[in-house]
């Protein structure tokens, strides 16, 4: 069944118009490919994601790793204010973000894009978990040689934490690259069209192009194919040790 | 450390949330300042047909999606959980794959499966002889129709818990079971169900929570029709904040917030429930 559900994708991918000849192919690909603003889609689409997942990685991490470690006043409290968020759907705040950032003078930017979700309980929390499995030894042995915090941080749970950032990285990578309904609300400049706008819009307006709306589909999803399978390894344990246990 | 998180989560999560409950109190419109009028709103939305219409078609197509998507999902993870290492490693990839696709291109290509002329659905029951029937188009048809992609987006991930669970029983029940003459059927019912419960359990309540906040699919196949007949609670959401009349912004506002509310507090629990499960298997 998931190879058949599998096949069938591709399939209906592959070959677009399956009672059309299939000499049309190609075509759609190259005409696609050769869409200035598709390519631009997928180009910036890109660079979001990647500056995305960057800087959840990083916020993220810190926070996590001075909740599993460190001891300051009202931990509990901002621990509580930081893991809240959880359980907040994003369409429950939907309308007054949007109001937050178009008066902050975000809307039409990257950054209204990548911003508001950079900081994510969910990671903050997975991330946690892990460092909280980290023998304290470890640090023991560089505190008494007179490390900091930030460097025992940068020196010993960032090399640990691939397995980790990894999971979390390519599951924000993920969430930013499909993101529609932001998007689109956020995003009026066609040139800062997001890859998955741009494939709602022309679902809309050129609706019975089908060949070319399928092969611009695939295209869509293939730098997400690529990346699950260059860390399949990773991902297939991640959801191992994510949320359950 | 905690800074750049906490002043993020402030400005993007907690800021937009008590401004939301705050607005919800008020009548907005955009000819004058906001008026107060207390939990009126709360009064509106909750006496509208299309609100409850909305939650009732999202509590269907949860019940269509979540129940066959476990046991699609049951059955891979069985599977594979028999396999050799090698065929286990590419079938754990193949089945997390669907997982990638974006709401948006699951809804373009089932749409063309969908079509009336030429689409594979109705070719290939074209062949047995019944339809062609205009999925998307048909009040009756075109949730369950919404409900076949959301399944197949949903079955990689439960898939992967639902194994990683499975390998987690010692391999000698299953040996003791089937020494006893268990098949694969009284194996699963006696050994593999009652030891998932947890995470059964939880894949259906947070199958069930994504379900009800389905929206990228209607969105972009029916736009909520026809006659209202696929609009979720999260897209009945979104388009009443789109929509341009009089108050549609406070009334999207609060019907956000009560959905939130539920969803909110289910989900707070189930949190509880598995961290408190966690402490007793730790």
């Amino acid at each position: 069944m998931a190879i058949a559900g599998f096949k069938s994708k591709t399939e209906v991918v592959a070959t677009p118009f399956q009672f059309f000849p299939k000499v049309w192919e190609l075509d759609n690909y190259a005409q696609i490919l050769g869409d200035p603003v598709f390519v631009r889609a997928m180009t910036i689409t890109f660079v979001g994601a990647v500056i995305f997942t960057i800087l959840s990685l990083l916020v993220n991490s810190t926070a996590a790793y001075a909740f599993a470690r460190l001891e300051f006043r009202f931990k509990r409290a901002l621990w509580a204010f930081c893991i809240v968020p959880l359980f907040i759907p994003a369409f429950a705040i939907l309308v007054t973000s949007f109001v937050v950032v178009s008066n902050l003078g975000m809307l039409d930017s990257l950054a209204v894009l990548i911003i508001p979700g950079v900081a994510s309980a969910y990671q903050m929390f997975f991330i946690r978990q892990f460092y909280l499995g980290i023998p304290v030894a470890l640090e023991e042995a560089a505190m008494i040689d007179g490390a900091s915090r930030w460097t025992i941080f940068r020196r010993i749970f960032l090399p640990l934490s691939r397995a980790p950032f990894v999971v979390v990285g390519v599951a924000s990578f993920l969430a930013y690259w499909n993101a529609y309904v932001w998007p689109i609300l956020t995003i009026q400049n066609p040139d800062l069209f997001q890859i998955q706008q741009y494939i709602g819009t022309f679902r809309q307006e050129r609706g019975s192009e089908w060949g070319l709306l399928m092969a611009g589909s695939f295209l869509s999803a293939l730098p997400l194919i690529v990346i699950v399978l260059i860390f399949q390894r990773y991902i297939v344990n991640g959801v191992r040790i994510s949320g359950l246990k | 450390m905690i800074a750049p998180m906490a002043i993020l989560l402030s400005i993007f999560v907690i800021y937009p949330l008590a401004y939301a409950l705050y607005l919800s109190m008020f009548e907005i419109s955009f000819y004058r300042d906001p008026v107060f009028v207390g939990p009126q709103f709360y009064g509106y939305v909750l006496d509208s047909p299309r609100f409850w219409n909305a939650i009732s078609i999202g509590l269907r197509l949860a019940v269509m999606v979540v129940p066959v998507m476990l046991v699609i999902a049951f059955l891979i993870a069985s599977l594979i959980r028999t396999l050799g290492r090698r065929l286990a490693g590419f079938l754990k990839t193949t089945i997390y794959l669907p997982t990638v696709v974006s709401g948006v291109v699951a809804s373009v290509v089932f749409t063309l499966m969908y079509r009336l002329d030429g689409g594979l659905v109705n070719g290939a029951l074209g062949v047995v002889g019944i339809g062609p029937f205009a999925y998307l188009s048909s009040p009756d048809l075109a949730l369950p129709a919404i409900a076949v992609p959301a399944i197949w987006l949903g079955i990689g991930v439960s898939s992967l818990i639902m194994l990683a669970g499975m390998l987690d029983i010692p391999e000698s029940y299953f040996e003791a079971a089937e020494l006893e003459g268990a098949g694969f059927l009284a194996q699963t019912r006696y050994v593999t169900i009652p030891l998932l419960r947890n995470i059964l359990l939880f894949l259906f309540v947070t199958g069930f929570i994504l379900a009800m906040q389905q929206v990228d699919l209607p969105l972009v196949m029916t736009g909520g029709g026809p006659v209202d007949s696929t609009m979720t609670p999260n897209l009945f959401i979104f388009t009443q904040f789109k929509d341009p009349t009089p108050y549609a912004t406070s009334f999207s506002l609060t019907a956000a917030l009560i959905l939130f509310f539920v969803l909110g507090s289910v989900s707070a629990l189930i949190f509880r429930l598995v961290r408190s499960e966690k402490a007793v298997d730790a």
